[in-house]
């Protein structure tokens, strides 16, 4: 116990508290001798700059005082460091700070995985209250906050999923040693804690009832708990940015001898196309929030008509990061996919450059589309066509993507363990996901579609397919790679075939009584709509998928020191990381490897994708 | 260009920023006198351009890429891997002032907040010496010439410490007392938060120059090692690259409210 509270987490969570009560009593103390407002009973005792400040000053505390920027200063103060940086062995390792981009990975993964199960707790909280009509559990205001709550979180958390898979991934199957810049990598994880303790306190301060888009006017007075969640998205932001900076830097220069362009692995182009959006667009949705947060402290008018200022022009900025934002979610996610596919199918990936560039051509119109959320918003009507053409233009690339899956299977030797069965559970639900996808695209349905279960529906279909299956199925066929040890084989299939029908009930039935005219985002409804029942068979196929995450977590835990042993090649993958020993050695490879052939040539004999320099095997 | 010879990159310099001081003239007598939006919009393009290529030097981002035989330890790779990130970065943070012009056209569309337009110049042309005096520290420090390097390091600390105390202290003090204040309206709001903006990254620009000053001092960079001094360099020019969209697009562009 002693060495938890001596890690690097333990003393920046502490850091952190000091700093926000530094900078809460700061703000306070200056408003007290300027004689304005110093306390404030509704607000939480401190004034709303008072908890501003001291959230922003708390993040600063939690980085500088947990030492994750110490080299930095020492480079500043014109000081060598260490270029090697041994991390301890066993599970400590994981709270504190590593340079390690493997340790780094499973960090952003763990840090996922809990946010996923406050989250999901939140969304079982108010899906137990939708269960019947009329309020039974829950306020009007606890709804919205949980509510919103549960969408940003899931958002953070799948972002840190995201570069949890790519950062563990990624250098492998590049063969590098490293990321290109391994302290930035640090920080990129390191930042994002402070940033979910941020978004957690909102709990404490009120809430927020805007749910996680955060429009204006609403989110210009809603309680002092909107500005931690503003703060919190913000500093987190900075974890998406830098950790996208990291990775385009690292497959550009980094890159195994003779891995060119369409050597890559396709997982290493989604990484790619992913870190493109996330590298820049992210700034928008820090600066569409950063213009809210001074409207309110400030009074400055950018949303506010009163004062010629626009709360259309919010959601523009907004989207435009928030939109992409789905795709980067997705693309990794369906990385994943094409990269299991052949290994479980045996045969090569079917339209190995096809699929490459469709990621990127995801990733490039995607920034083209944004305002289809704004259809009812208000904005000029001449807008609605173009944006609806660029939208359905999604379609082309994400087409390109089934068929080449569908056509990989054919005729295939299909294998279905556990990760396979999280791939094909993906394709079909994400197939789900996109097919309702144009109705919300074209002007004319989307205008009765707009706010309804319908587009929850739908989103969550894509986000389960694009991301929460492919994640569940890197993560039981990753594992043994980080252990050495394999996920129980039966637990995984139960829990697959428990999430997987339970989950298909949930979203078709929200399809549904969106198209009867369901809203989102409200806590109670009239029961003449006679949505009692479907609300109550979706309220227990939640339940349902909370069971088998359970199992998967049980699963997790227990294989961690039981699992069956698996120190090999056992999936009989091509992919260099497979090549060498599970877990995996410190530094990757002991000897690099040269690239000599085409990454998915499985079944075709004589053909190899990697050549190392020498035995690795020492 | 390191591979200019004293005198040519001193040659060189001096050419760019003429041009780059007559270009702001010119610009300042299109406003006041034609209204023509265009032809401001294509004078700040060709401003970023020259600065891009002579000071920023942004071919060399090409440069040493592909060599794959390269030895990766080298310092020469880890420079141009230090360039690429560094690079990707102010690609980045370019994002932030894009979405705070086109919050400006949104909300003010051709029309601009009552603003003193000799101040705005008069700051412009601050920050215009800056960069010219930040390319003379660079370029000595690329022909190893310490002394001049730390006089031109100070000499674009104090221009840039003037560039803000100048927006601070000053110009936004004017404002206000015209009436543009931060809560008065949408134009006072994306003054002050453009202005902020980037003066916030004009300070941090200040730490970059002090620790370089510090190391330079202390003998940490040599002619063929100095890194930090160059990035110093481009995350300067970057921060002057934005205002010379900001300045016309705050100053200049449109009809008085």
């Amino acid at each position: 116990m002693k060495k938890i509270f001596s890690s690097t987490l333990a003393r920046g969570l502490l850091w952190q508290a000091v700093g926000w009560l530094v900078g809460a009593l700061f703000i306070t103390g200056i408003r007290a001798l300027m004689g304005l407002q110093a306390i404030d009973a509704s607000k939480f005792f401190f004034t709303e700059p008072a908890w501003v400040f001291g959230g922003l000053l708390g993040a600063l505390f939690f980085i500088g005082g947990s030492g994750i920027v110490s080299d930095w200063f020492k480079w500043a103060k014109g000081e060598e460091t260490s270029e090697h940086h041994e991390d301890p062995a066993g599970g400590e390792k994981y709270f504190n700070l590593s340079l390690d981009h493997k340790v780094i990975g499973i960090q952003y993964t763990l840090l996922a995985l809990a946010l996923f199960v406050i989250g999901g707790t939140f969304a079982l909280i108010f899906r137990l209250e939708l269960a019947h009509s009329g309020l039974q559990l829950l306020t009007l205001q606890w709804y919205n906050t949980l509510m919103s709550l549960h969408g940003i979180l899931m958002i953070i958390g799948i972002l840190l999923g995201v570069s949890g898979v790519i950062n563990y991934l990624v250098p492998m199957l590049i063969g590098a040693q490293d990321m290109a810049f391994p302290r930035l990598n640090a920080f990129s994880y390191w930042v994002a804690v402070p940033g979910a303790v941020l978004l957690l306190s909102s709990l404490a301060l009120g809430g927020f009832d805007t749910g996680w888009t955060g429009y204006p006017p609403l989110s210009a007075r809603a309680p002092v708990g909107m500005q931690m969640f503003f703060l919190g998205v913000f500093v987190a932001g900075w974890s998406s940015i830098l950790g996208a900076l990291n990775v385009i830097a690292s497959v550009i220069r980094m890159r195994a001898k003779g891995m060119t362009a369409f050597r890559m692995p396709i997982l290493v182009w989604a990484a790619i196309a992913t870190s493109l959006i996330a590298l820049t667009a992210t700034q928008l949705i820090g600066l569409s929030f950063q213009l809210v947060m001074f409207q309110r402290l400030l009074g400055m008018g950018f949303f506010d008509p009163a004062k010629g200022g626009n709360p259309v022009l919010f959601q523009h900025l907004f989207w435009f990061y928030s939109h992409p934002a789905v795709y980067v979610f997705v693309l990794p996610g369906l990385g994943v996919i094409s990269e299991l596919l052949p290994v479980f199918v045996r045969k090569p990936l079917f339209g190995y450059r096809w699929v490459a560039m469709s990621s990127l051509g995801i990733a490039l119109v995607g920034f083209l589309v944004w305002a289809h959320h704004m259809f009812t918003s208000g904005m000029n009507d001449y807008l609605r066509v173009p944006f609806m053409y660029s939208t359905l233009l999604v379609a082309v690339p994400t087409g390109v993507k089934f068929f080449s899956w569908v056509a990989t299977l054919w005729k295939g030797k299909i294998e279905t363990p556990t990760p396979m069965l999280f791939v094909l559970g993906g394709i079909i639900v994400f197939l789900l996901g996109g097919l309702s996808g144009p109705p919300n695209a074209t002007v004319a349905t989307d205008l009765h579609l707009q706010d309804t279960y319908w587009i929850v529906g739908h989103f969550h279909d894509t986000i389960f397919g694009g991301y929460v299956f492919p994640f569940f199925a890197a993560i039981y066929y990753w594992f043994p790679k980080a252990t050495g040890r394999r996920m129980n084989e039966t637990l995984g299939k139960i829990h697959f075939w428990l999430m997987t029908p339970s989950f298909l009930v949930l979203t078709l039935f929200m399809m549904r009584i969106g198209l009867l005219g369901m809203r989102r985002r409200i806590a109670d409804y009239d029961p003449a709509l006679g949505f009692d029942w479907y609300q109550l068979i979706m309220t227990i196929a939640g339940f349902t998928i909370a069971l088998s995450v359970l199992i998967f977590f049980i699963n997790f835990f227990r294989s961690m020191k039981h699992g069956e042993k698996a120190d090999g090649n056992i999936w009989n993958s091509r992919s260099p990381e497979w090549q060498v020993p599970s877990p995996m050695p410190v530094h990757n490879f002991d000897q690099p490897f040269e690239v000599v052939g085409e990454p998915y040539d499985y079944g075709l004999t004589d053909a190899p994708y990697i050549k190392f320099a020498k035995s690795t095997h020492k | 260009m390191a591979h200019l010879n004293k005198s040519d990159a001193l040659r060189q310099g001096i050419i760019i920023f003429v041009f780059l001081a007559v270009l702001t003239a010119l610009e300042f007598f299109i406003a006041v006198t034609l209204e023509a939006v265009a032809l401001l919009v294509v004078v700040a393009l060709v401003k970023a351009g020259l600065v891009l290529y002579y000071y920023m030097h942004i071919y060399k981002l090409s440069q040493e890429a592909d060599d794959e035989d390269e030895d990766r330890h080298s310092l020469a790779y880890k420079t141009a891997t230090n360039r690429l990130g560094l690079w990707l970065f102010l690609l980045s943070d370019s994002f932030v002032f894009g979405g705070l012009a086109v919050a400006r056209f949104n909300l003010l569309g051709l029309t601009r907040p009552e603003l003193n337009q000799l101040l705005g110049l008069a700051v412009t042309s601050v920050l215009l010496l800056s960069s010219f005096s930040m390319n003379r520290a660079e370029v000595s420090m690329e022909h190893g010439d310490r002394k001049n390097f730390l006089l031109f390091t100070v000499l674009t600390f104090l221009l840039g410490a003037g560039f803000v105390a100048g927006v601070v202290f000053v110009e936004w003090p004017t404002a206000i007392a015209e009436g543009v204040t931060p809560s008065a309206n949408a134009a006072g709001a994306i003054f002050f938060m453009m202005t902020g903006m980037h003066a916030f990254h004009v300070l941090t620009g200040l730490i970059f120059l002090f620790v370089i000053w510090n190391n330079g001092r202390r003998g940490v960079y040599t002619q063929e090692k100095h890194w930090g001094v160059e990035a110093a360099t481009v995350y300067w020019h970057f921060v002057d690259v934005v205002w010379i969209f900001f300045y016309p697009a705050l100053y200049l562009i449109g009809k008085l409210i």
